[in-house]
């Protein structure tokens, strides 16, 4: 007798998806994570339009990871150009990206994943027992917030950086608030870490998983031109098709990516364990503390290494600026740019994992062909395989907790399905 | 008094309204206990299918799936507020409205040219249901919908903004960037609200918080950025960023169809 689990509206994830199980006798027969979300067509819209504001539109593709996005297509750009940044530009955004990893791990780890572990529906229905936890975790996405604000010109969709540099430089007192507020939140961060140590993380999802993350050169980061495979192999991000492998999978109607035909990882987990040894100050000490609990093996443990970056990210902001302040501010302007025609790929590690934008222009610097891929759609195979995993394992339980323990899985990975432009077709029935 | 209840939903689009309202970070916690939450799905995962006196809907209708869930809502709400540029016109993913067909769209991006999503042209709430009120921006400034949440608290219905960004630019003295910088500032037809935030940065405005209702003269806008040097294909998409519903700019900018189609190896 087969009979079906589903998950109709998956919460506490940014847009819209649902997962189906059919069970037959203990054995699983099919398992779907379907994504109803409608698809907005970026990378036929595009078309056309020229460079300059090319980041502007794709950074609209998603809300919490859009810094990410504009930086992604500018680097794309700035290589189909050749167009080489002064060490200001690339330290502002480092600082940028640092800033959005602790907007949005801060958001996923205290309100959307910690009330899975406290047994709550929500942040806000767990004020009540936990009130200063909950202020503090939103002081600290607020910290985030600042950095967007600050360096880039608002929370969400900010337009500051651009193709060669940035339009405005920040002011010394605004980069010294900043620091200020970082060095306050940064306890709040570290309370990420213990929090997801002391849980017991369950075990049910664990199998093998094939990793990647970008290189980020000497020191932990989200920027970089090679992508690391945890096969130990190495390639450069120009290769990213043979490493997402995008194809159709006949039950679902899906895009599913793979490696060598295995899904893989991408995420916080993926970036932490492949450049641990990068990894310094309290993040390298709270990574060395609790390094037994992060195994490749468990992609749940993926929130105890976003609170690690939490940390990371925190004191790297303060440390861009510590830098930017001691080599002293300079309103230098954008890089001239001379459009030509050709190709140019740019990669970020956005805070769900590797993001890849690739566009190919015309001689007027006008798109004619663009592809993006997020990382939520490199995901979405393996947590059908951690779904696939899991489900023999829970079989014995009541439907609820099973269904429970899908969420689980699912959120762990923090997806970002408004991201997914490319994730599935799925025929709503 | 009974706290109102509200849902907050949302369609096709990338959730940014919502997290603005996430973003309230120092009023957030105040500003919802004045509530009954009855639904909030990117940040809670209890949901009561049940009446409500104000329903916050973010996203476009893109899918058939977007209009059932969209009737069903406004079935159910005495208020409908129409939360961002995605719910009032479509936003970014209607540029090419009347423009680039589904099955070409699916094409370009999925290689398949059957329309698996039972996607619609995208189009914002009013143009299928009744909106009672519009929160304009891509995203929405959360200070405004902050605002607007008050006045309902009390009973008033929110002010909306009927005058363009430049009245703000020169409210802040900043330089005009056509002007002085022979920049595609899109500020003289824009909904303003903004502050005139890109001017103040340097950089000229886009459109983010779409034509202003009734009274942007992009016809006007055209022949001030033609007047500059900007070639016509680039100020037509640069007027449909935002703009892809907005009667006046589809007029002005149809002739592109053709030109779209070839680049593209259009069928049509």
């Amino acid at each position: 007798m087969s009979r079906k689990i589903e998950v109709k509206h998956l919460t506490r994830v940014e847009g819209h998806g649902r997962i189906e199980v059919t069970i037959e006798g203990n054995t699983v027969k099919d398992v779907k994570m379907n994504i109803f979300e409608g698809p907005r067509f970026f990378e036929a819209f595009i078309e056309t339009v020229k460079y300059d504001k090319v980041p502007d539109i794709m950074r609209r593709i998603c809300a919490i990871c859009t810094a990410s996005h504009s930086l992604a297509s500018i680097r794309a750009i700035e290589k189909a150009f050749d167009v080489k940044v002064t060490p200001q530009t690339e330290l502002l955004r480092d600082l940028l990206i640092h800033g959005e990893m602790v907007e949005s791990h801060a958001l996923h780890v205290f309100a959307l994943a910690l009330p899975d572990f406290l047994g709550y529906p929500d942040v806000i229905r767990m004020t009540e027992k936990y009130p200063n936890e909950v202020k503090a975790a939103l002081q600290l996405k607020k910290a985030g917030n600042m950095v967007h604000n600050i360096v880039s010109g608002r929370e969400v969709h900010g337009m500051n950086e651009r193709v060669g540099g940035f339009s405005k430089i920040p002011a010394e007192e605004e980069l010294l608030k900043l620091k200020e507020v970082m060095q306050k939140v940064k306890p709040t961060a570290e309370l990420a870490v213990k929090l997801f140590s002391s849980f017991q993380i369950p075990k049910f999802a664990e199998s093998e998983n094939t990793l990647m993350a970008l290189d980020p050169g000497e020191k932990f980061g989200f920027l970089g031109d090679y992508v690391l495979i945890s096969t130990g192999e190495k390639f450069p991000i120009e290769r990213y098709k043979e490493l997402t492998n995008e194809k159709t999978v006949k039950h679902s109607h899906a895009k599913f990516s793979s490696y060598k035909g295995r899904p893989f990882m991408v995420g916080a987990l993926p970036r932490i364990l492949l450049n641990k040894d990068k990894l310094s100050g309290t993040a390298r000490e709270l990574f060395n503390q609790h390094k037994d609990m992060l195994t490749h093996r468990n992609s749940l443990t993926n929130n105890l290494a976003q609170a690690i970056e939490l940390v990371h990210s925190v004191e790297r902001c303060i440390e861009d600026i510590d830098v930017l302040l001691t080599t002293g501010l300079r309103n230098e302007g954008l890089v001239e740019i001379t459009p030509k025609a050709g190709q140019g790929i740019g990669a970020v590690e956005a805070p769900r994992g590797i993001l890849y934008h690739d566009y190919i222009f015309d001689e007027k610097g006008c798109i004619t062909k663009a592809n993006v891929i997020t990382p939520t759609a490199q995901n979405v195979a393996n947590i059908e395989k951690d779904f696939q995993v899991a489900i023999p394992r829970l079989i014995n339980q009541p439907e609820e907790k099973i269904r429970h323990g899908l969420e689980i899985i699912a959120r762990a990975y923090d997806p970002c399905i408004s991201c997914s432009v490319h994730v599935a077709i799925i025929k709503n029935a | 008094m009974e706290k109102p209840r509200i849902g907050i939903f949302s369609l096709t689009g990338c959730g940014g309204d919502q997290l603005m309202i996430l973003n309230l970070e120092d009023e957030l916690l105040d500003l919802l206990s004045h509530f009954d939450i009855k639904s909030f799905q990117e940040a809670s995962s209890y949901e009561e299918t049940t009446e409500l006196d104000i329903a916050f809907v973010e996203g476009s209708v893109s899918t058939k799936t977007d209009l059932e869930r969209l009737k069903e809502i406004r079935n159910r709400c005495k208020l409908l507020i129409a939360l961002g540029d995605c719910a009032i016109d479509g936003c970014v993913q209607a540029m090419r409205n009347q423009q680039m067909t589904i099955a070409e769209k699916m094409r370009k991006v999925y290689g398949v040219e059957e329309d698996y999503y039972d996607v619609l042209e995208p189009k914002g709430l009013a143009a299928h249901v009744k909106v009672d009120i519009k929160i304009p921006g891509c995203p929405i400034e959360k200070t405004e919908v902050l605002h607007a949440i008050i006045s309902l608290l009390h009973g008033d219905m929110p002010e909306a903004i009927d005058y363009p960004v430049c009245v703000e630019c020169k409210l802040n003295e900043y330089p005009c960037v056509i002007i002085e910088k022979d920049m595609p500032c899109l500020g003289p037809i824009t909904t303003a609200g903004c502050d005139a935030r890109c001017p103040g940065l340097g950089l000229d405005c886009i459109g983010c918080r779409g034509p202003i209702k009734d009274e942007a003269n992009a016809a006007e806008e055209l022949n001030l950025l033609s007047e500059k040097g900007f070639d016509f294909e680039y100020i037509a998409n640069r007027l449909r960023f935002f703009g892809g519903n907005f009667e006046e700019i589809v007029k002005l900018t149809g002739s592109l169809k053709k030109k779209i189609g070839e680049g593209g190896q259009a069928d049509e």
